[in-house]
């Protein structure tokens, strides 16, 4: 019998906390008299910021090591899961594995009656709007909490990491036991503050787990690609360019469609055309190219190939014009500035609905917490089609 | 082709060192970009080549790079918008571009390198050994090495018309024997530029030329989902070179006379022959002349003079050397901690016969290293030693070190030695 665990975390900010759940696991599941180990997909470069990785872990109360090593240890990925793991709870509207795999579930790999934990101050209902249905039943468990986002080798130490090992132990003891948790954490003189956010969270999230009814999900279909034979595609490593093209509007410019990378983003700049004055640095300063220059001179923003890396916002000289804003207040990724040219009142209403009173920004040094103040008070400016009107 | 066709092939005479004729080469295939960075005895190659562009006899982009690997990089990327491109090197310098050697192999481009083959430092050594060019055996390389001047020249042609052929579309090094023929001069036969013309077509790299009218990507991130396949490709693309060298003989042949007979290697006095050396490069002078003479004292033995390492000419070897009792395999280089701590050649070539039902005895002789000089008379004893394993006699050990200075060759005793 094999337990399997993955944990979906987002490249370099959760690197360190992953790895960390991933082999605190084996060492508790080793003291339980169990064979375990972990191994992880992409967990050094290429790491870029934000992308979504997996870390896995397998436990085994009968087989010999090189087995569990045979069975588990040799694949890049895993075919089915106990229980996943998911440390940003915007990884639920889908990851990309691989450029050319397109976005999958993020619950792709839940067995029946395995478990989906997301790290996440959601309701499941709220993140079941974004998670595909699964032909049969499985479990979803919330663990109250932020993304614990750090740097390249920092590591965040806010408790994340003990509490997930609780949660995992409400979710399935047969991977581990939170008395085997709660003991491997006051091990070797810890303070006991970490042993007590485990059980903590091991309370919590037994009152947490809820069944998912086949079926209950939003419908998602998606394939998995089939790669050519050798013979069938084009000789030294050259692939075919995206074509080039650029017209004014929304989508106007030439993109890959086959690697949007939006999954990569925690959180999506919102802005505020009204503010906006023109000053092309969002535009030019995107690593990604997302802005699509507009006829009227703004940018609108291709959201499904946004990355979420804050640029334009830390670029844009005017106060509360772009703000970073969580992924997942946003139900689609549908053109802001076509809503706007819409309905100018009804789009600005929106976005600082969206965008709410609070602000947060991360301090340069990583993994020194995220800093939330009240939004400033920033007047509506009358629209272009106010001023014409008048 | 008629006779006035035929009396143009070769324009006229020149004398010439190794290196030179591979200028003079560079010069007829109409190279579009050429890299140079310094180091002996490639050097004389890139100053002849800077000399020819300033005198107005070739029109080409000649960039100083700062290193071996911009070199390698700057000729590589030429040749990814479809220039002609050259560059060269030899030894320690040979393998500092070796991450862009790798890359270029695994793109497809086929630029032609020149090495002039030379040991391998430290100490400092500039003499000839074959390690540097031999390296790259595994990456997906032509490699080839011409014994004469003249046929140094020939081989940028050729190893053009090869690398560029779409089927194959692979890098190609020509190796030169550092000292012994990249400076060592003789009358070389240029040939005429309307001639080669016939011979080597322009660079076409057709669809994967990069170019703002065909946008592609070259070299993506592709990982296990692509790479096996790549390779598999590229395996292909050595296939087909084996045909499409011998074609390229064919047609040379056709064009300049009855140049070569078999592409691959050159059997020399072996039709007779009980026993054979194999060996690269110019070590070819003395064991052809070694051959002569022992004939005169009846003993029947050959050379093989290997010209392709890769494609590594696998069942014409295996069809050769079946025919005879013993093969002595020279070995200018040095393989390392290897079986039998014997060369790289003796391995191939021992690789190739072992299907065989019944196979000859092999010897290996390590010589010549460092530049050190490979006499007649040491051939001569490689040849007494592979005939006496050919006749059942002294089979160990199967790799002899011949040249090598030695306290008990010189009669020291063993209580004296240190």
């Amino acid at each position: 019998m094999i337990k399997r665990v993955e944990i979906n975390y987002r490249g370099i900010y959760q690197k360190t906390l992953a790895r960390r759940i991933g082999s605190d696991l084996v060492l508790i599941a080793s003291r339980l008299g169990k064979v375990a180990f972990s191994n992880g997909r992409y967990s050094d470069a290429p790491e870029r910021d934000g992308i979504p990785c997996k870390y896995f872990v397998f436990v085994s109360p009968d087989l010999p090591e090189e087995e569990l090593e045979a069975e588990c240890g040799a694949k890049l990925d895993i075919d089915v899961a106990d229980v996943s793991i998911v440390l940003d709870d915007t990884m639920v509207k889908g990851v990309e594995p691989w450029a050319w795999h397109g976005v999958r579930p993020i619950n792709e790999k839940v067995s029946a009656d395995g478990c989906l934990l997301v790290v996440t101050r959601r309701e499941p209902t709220q993140l079941l709007a974004f998670i595909a249905a699964k032909p049969h039943p499985y479990r979803l468990a919330t663990l109250e909490g932020d993304a614990s986002l750090s740097g390249l080798w920092v590591f965040k130490d806010d408790l994340t990491h003990e509490r997930v090992l609780g949660a995992v132990a409400a979710v399935d003891p047969g991977i581990v036991t939170i008395d085997a948790v709660a003991d491997y954490l006051a091990d070797e003189g810890r303070e006991p503050r970490r042993a007590e956010a485990a059980r903590t969270a091991h309370a919590a999230t037994v009152q947490r787990i809820r069944p998912v009814a086949p079926d209950a999900g939003i419908s998602w279909t998606y394939a998995i690609p089939e790669l050519p034979a050798w013979d069938a595609f084009g000789e030294g490593v050259a692939v075919p360019g995206v074509e080039r093209r650029s017209e004014l509007g929304p989508g106007g410019q030439a993109r890959n469609a086959g690697f949007p990378r939006g999954t990569t983003k925690t959180e999506r700049p919102v802005v505020r055309f009204d503010l906006c004055t023109r000053c092309t640095l969002c535009w030019l300063e995107c690593p990604d190219g997302c802005f699509d220059p507009t006829a009227d001179e703004y940018y609108d923003v291709a959201y499904a190939y946004c990355t979420g890396c804050g640029k334009c916002a830390a670029v844009c000289p005017v106060k509360e014009c772009i703000v970073m804003v969580d992924e997942l207040r946003f139900e689609d990724t549908a053109s802001p500035w076509a809503a706007y040219r819409r309905d100018p009142a009804a789009y600005l209403a929106w976005a600082e609905g969206k965008k709410g009173p609070e602000r947060r920004s991360y301090a340069h040094i990583t993994g020194t917490g995220v800093e939330v103040r009240p939004a400033p008070a920033v007047r509506a400016r009358r629209t272009r089609k106010e001023v014409a009107t008048r | 082709m008629t006779l006035a066709e035929k009396t143009i092939a070769y324009e006229r005479e020149e004398l010439l060192t190794g290196c030179q004729a591979v200028a003079q080469a560079v010069r007829l295939a109409d190279v579009d970009v050429i890299a140079a960075y310094p180091i002996r005895p490639y050097t004389e190659v890139m100053d002849n080549l800077s000399r020819i562009i300033a005198d107005g006899q070739l029109d080409a982009e000649y960039i100083v790079a700062d290193s071996e690997h911009s070199q390698f990089e700057i000729v590589k990327h030429a040749s990814s918008v479809g220039a002609r491109a050259f560059a060269g090197s030899s030894g320690t310098g040979w393998m500092y571009g070796f991450e862009a050697l790798v890359v270029t192999a695994t793109d497809r481009l086929p630029v032609l390198f020149l090495v002039g083959n030379r040991a391998l430092d430290d100490p400092g050594a500039f003499g000839v050994e074959h390690n540097d060019a031999l390296a790259i055996r595994d990456m997906g390389w032509l490699l080839c090495w011409a014994t004469t001047a003249q046929e140094a020249l020939e081989h940028v042609l050729i190893g053009y018309r090869v690398a560029e052929d779409p089927r194959v579309r692979m890098p190609m090094a020509l190796a030169l024997d550092g000292a012994f023929l990249t400076h060592s001069q003789h009358m070389v036969r240029v040939p005429a530029a309307e001639t080669v013309r016939r011979f080597l077509p322009p660079f076409d790299l057709g669809d994967r030329r990069l170019h703002p009218d065909n946008p592609i990507s070259i070299a993506p991130q592709v990982n296990e989902d692509w790479v096996m396949e790549l390779r598999r490709q590229n395996w292909e693309a050595a296939r087909r070179a084996r045909r499409v060298i011998e074609q390229a003989y064919r047609e040379f042949n056709e064009l300049f006379g009855e140049r070569y007979g078999t592409p691959f290697f050159d059997e020399y006095m072996t039709d007779d022959a009980e026993v054979v050396l194999v060996g690269l490069g110019t070590v070819a002078m003395p064991a052809r002349t070694a051959v002569r003479r022992l004939r005169e004292h009846g003993h029947r033995v050959g050379y093989v003079n290997l010209r392709w390492f890769r494609p590594f000419p696998g069942p014409e070897v295996r069809a050769s050397l079946a025919r005879f009792r013993a093969v002595g395999v020279i070995d200018r280089d040095f393989a390392h901690g290897s079986p039998d701590d014997g060369g790289v050649l003796l391995h191939e070539v021992r690789s190739c016969l072992y299907p065989l039902p019944e196979r000859p005895q092999v010897l290996n002789f390590l010589t010549g290293l460092g530049g050190r000089d490979i006499s007649i008379d040491d051939v001569t004893s490689m040849y007494e030693q592979t005939l006496a394993a050919g006749r059942g006699r002294a089979l160990e050990p199967a790799v002899r070190w011949i040249g090598v200075r030695e306290e008990a060759a010189r009669g020291v005793p063993e209580e004296r030695r240190p």
